[in-house]
């Protein structure tokens, strides 16, 4: 042990700790700038809230302006389970494995796999 | 001290890849949930900021007409004019004056295929939790469906619908107009070029700062995976493209699949068609025209198209797909479609 | 090349195919998590005996060894291939122009942290082609390098010294070639 230490220079100790920190550093920062894996997403007034792996059945209650909406995220799928709003149309979505859920009166956005409006490669936007 | 030292090197290749970003003039997107959907606006701006500023005015735009005519929103005009019906002619602005009068102009031409009075009938289906109502219920409300009973005076700038009970719904062409809106209002930010995507209502105008025109994918109305599956791409500059289609909302019960583009003649679901997208110079046409055509079925539908002078893609209830002469130029189909 | 330098090629090259092989037969919680222990050899033979010892070596290993595990021109050959010969002209590169500046463990790390950027980036063209994925397994490999590269570096230097110890100046005055 003795020896190793011995060994070691001081480029040696600066190089190990530059590639600690810097991959650590990568970590959470890949880990922040891609939220695409297979993560749901939600979003309240614009903020994402909560970010929850799609594999993991759960239910999350979200308290808005209408009451508390409901999320259940089963199978990798999610809907929205209940919801007070006047209009309901989060819940009539039923459940999604992909694109997004938007409850406006609550201000919820609820996306599965990305980002809201992301697109694919060469597209500027998509119908349909 | 090191950890600041690791922190640094990343900072700066971060803010490296940021100014790399921002060179002008760039191509700039931001997605806001609005109308029951998420609208997103591309532009194309010299600076971050002017970007910025333009989308969320066009955004307030959108967010103010959509409040106009929300279906369920009791202090919108559209709610009061639904609760005044066969009762009093209700005074709108200008642009709930306007989505009603070219509402009742596809109306016209489609020859009611297209009819904003289907209220009564899509209230009473539920395509979430499976509800189909009763033959009986749906030949019922037919007799409050009929664009000719909405009364609109221009002068006074009042709506009437004549008969109690009617209900006008305008889903069927608001998110057209709202992108015509947020494109007018974008240019008057000063930016010439972009995209407004209310969901798959889309209207795109100017050119990238590549000088080509912008692509807009169509969606494949049978989708294989969970990935979007594209059926073709379109390119685009100073059009208005949209898509109706029987995979949005539906369900199936007995083989047979409901879905929630209903045919106001029969009250039931339109059966001729999986899908119909339509290019055209305004977001609103091409949005009403979706549904109109979708209604008419390939033969009737194509006929409606030519006359108008717009261009269509139509999916028939078998797969066929049936296009106008002018989609070869625009539209550039997936192997296999 | 002098038959002393053949003989010890084919030592060195026989512990650096019984080390890449015990290594493979070692159960791993992650399935492409290598230790890379017969980087050991090749950083004894980069400092002991020079560039082209340590690059000769490598070849050998990575060649036979896929040979007898019958990977030979396949992926995981490839990987392994430019993985091997990265890290060891980096740790040569840096052996030559920096001299002493960085001591065994030091070098293990620039051999490991090639490597893992050679696999990475071979990986992204050959296999992977999402950029987001490698993007965000890339960290993660790198840390794991970083510390396996320590490990590695701690024992190449402990048999660097015990070699010079037994074999006093023999060793030292054919570093100078």
């Amino acid at each position: 042990m003795k020896t190793v230490i011995r060994n070691t220079t001081i480029a040696d100790k600066l190089l190990f700790l530059t590639l600690i920190t810097a991959s650590v550093a990568g970590i959470f920062f890949s880990r922040e700038a891609m939220p695409q894996g297979p993560d749901i997403v939600i979003t309240v007034d614009g903020k994402p809230q909560y970010t929850l792996p799609r594999d993991k059945d759960r239910l999350v209650s979200i308290p808005g302006p209408f009451g508390d909406t409901v999320v259940e995220i089963k199978d990798g799928k999610v809907r929205v389970k209940e919801a007070h709003c006047p209009n309901r149309l989060c819940e009539k979505q039923g459940w999604i494995s992909r694109g997004a859920i938007v409850c406006l009166p609550n201000h919820i956005v609820i996306t599965v796999g990305g980002k809201a409006g992301d697109l694919p490669r060469g597209i500027d936007a998509v119908t349909g | 001290m090191k950890t600041c030292g690791g922190q640094a090197i990343l900072l700066a290749v971060l803010l490296l890849f940021a100014v790399s970003c921002s060179k002008s003039p760039g191509i700039y997107r931001k997605t806001k949930p609005l109308m029951d959907t998420l609208v997103t606006i591309t532009v194309v701006a010299g600076s971050d900021k002017e970007a910025d500023a333009a989308i969320e005015k066009a955004f307030s735009v959108i967010e103010r007409f959509g409040d106009k005519i929300d279906f369920f929103k009791e202090t919108s005009e559209l709610a009061a004019i639904n609760r005044n019906a066969g009762v009093n002619p209700v005074k709108v602005s200008p642009e709930t004056l306007g989505v009603i009068e070219r509402a009742i102009y596809i109306s016209g031409i489609s020859d009611g295929a297209f009819d904003p009075t289907i209220g009564p009938e899509i209230k009473m289906w539920d395509f979430y939790k499976k509800i189909r109502p009763s033959d009986d219920a749906i030949r019922h409300n037919l007799s409050l469906v009929n664009y000719r009973n909405i009364i609109v005076n221009r002068d006074r700038s009042t709506v009437f619908l004549r008969k109690k009970g009617m209900l006008m719904d305008l889903g069927g062409i608001a998110k057209g107009y709202a992108a015509d809106l947020a494109l007018a209002n974008l240019r008057q930010s000063g930016i010439g070029a972009g995209i407004v995507a209310a969901a798959g209502d889309i209207r795109a105008f100017g050119l990238k700062p590549d000088r080509t025109p912008w692509n807009v994918g169509i969606k494949n109305p049978r989708q294989k995976s969970d990935v979007d599956d594209l059926m073709a791409t379109a390119r685009l500059s100073n059009k208005a493209v949209s898509t109706s289609g029987d995979y949005e909302r539906y369900f199936i019960e007995d083989g047979r699949r409901y879905h929630h583009i209903l045919d106001p003649k029969t009250g039931y679901p339109a059966g001729q068609c999986r899908s119909v997208t339509v290019i055209s110079d305004d977001g609103i046409f091409a949005d009403g025209f979706t549904t109109a055509v979708f209604v008419l079925g390939p033969e009737k539908g194509m006929k409606l198209v030519r006359d108008s002078g717009v261009d269509a893609v139509i999916i028939d209830k078998d797969g066929v797909i049936h296009t106008t002469p002018g989609i070869k130029k625009m539209v550039t189909f997936e192997d296999g479609h | 090349m002098q038959l002393q330098d053949k003989y010890r090629i084919a030592v060195l090259s026989a512990y650096a195919l019984s080390l890449h092989a015990f290594e493979n037969l070692l159960p791993t919680p992650i399935p492409w998590l290598r230790l890379g222990l017969a980087n050991i050899i090749t950083l004894v033979a980069l400092v002991l005996y020079g560039f082209r010892t340590a690059m000769t070596v490598t070849l050998i290993r990575v060649i036979l060894g896929s040979i007898f595990m019958g990977t030979f021109l396949g992926p995981s050959f490839m990987l392994s291939f430019s993985g091997g010969v990265a890290s060891t002209a980096a740790m040569g590169l840096a052996y030559l122009t920096f001299g002493n500046i960085f001591g065994p463990i030091g070098l293990s790390l620039i051999g490991a942290f090639f490597h893992n950027v050679a696999q990475l980036t071979l990986a992204y063209f050959l296999f992977i082609q999402r950029i987001e994925a490698v993007l965000f397994i890339t960290p993660v490999i790198i840390l794991i390098g970083t510390l396996t590269g320590v490990a590695n570096g701690a024992v190449s230097g402990l048999l660097i010294k015990k070699i010079l110890q037994k074999n006093g100046e023999n060793i030292q005055n054919d570093k100078a070639d």
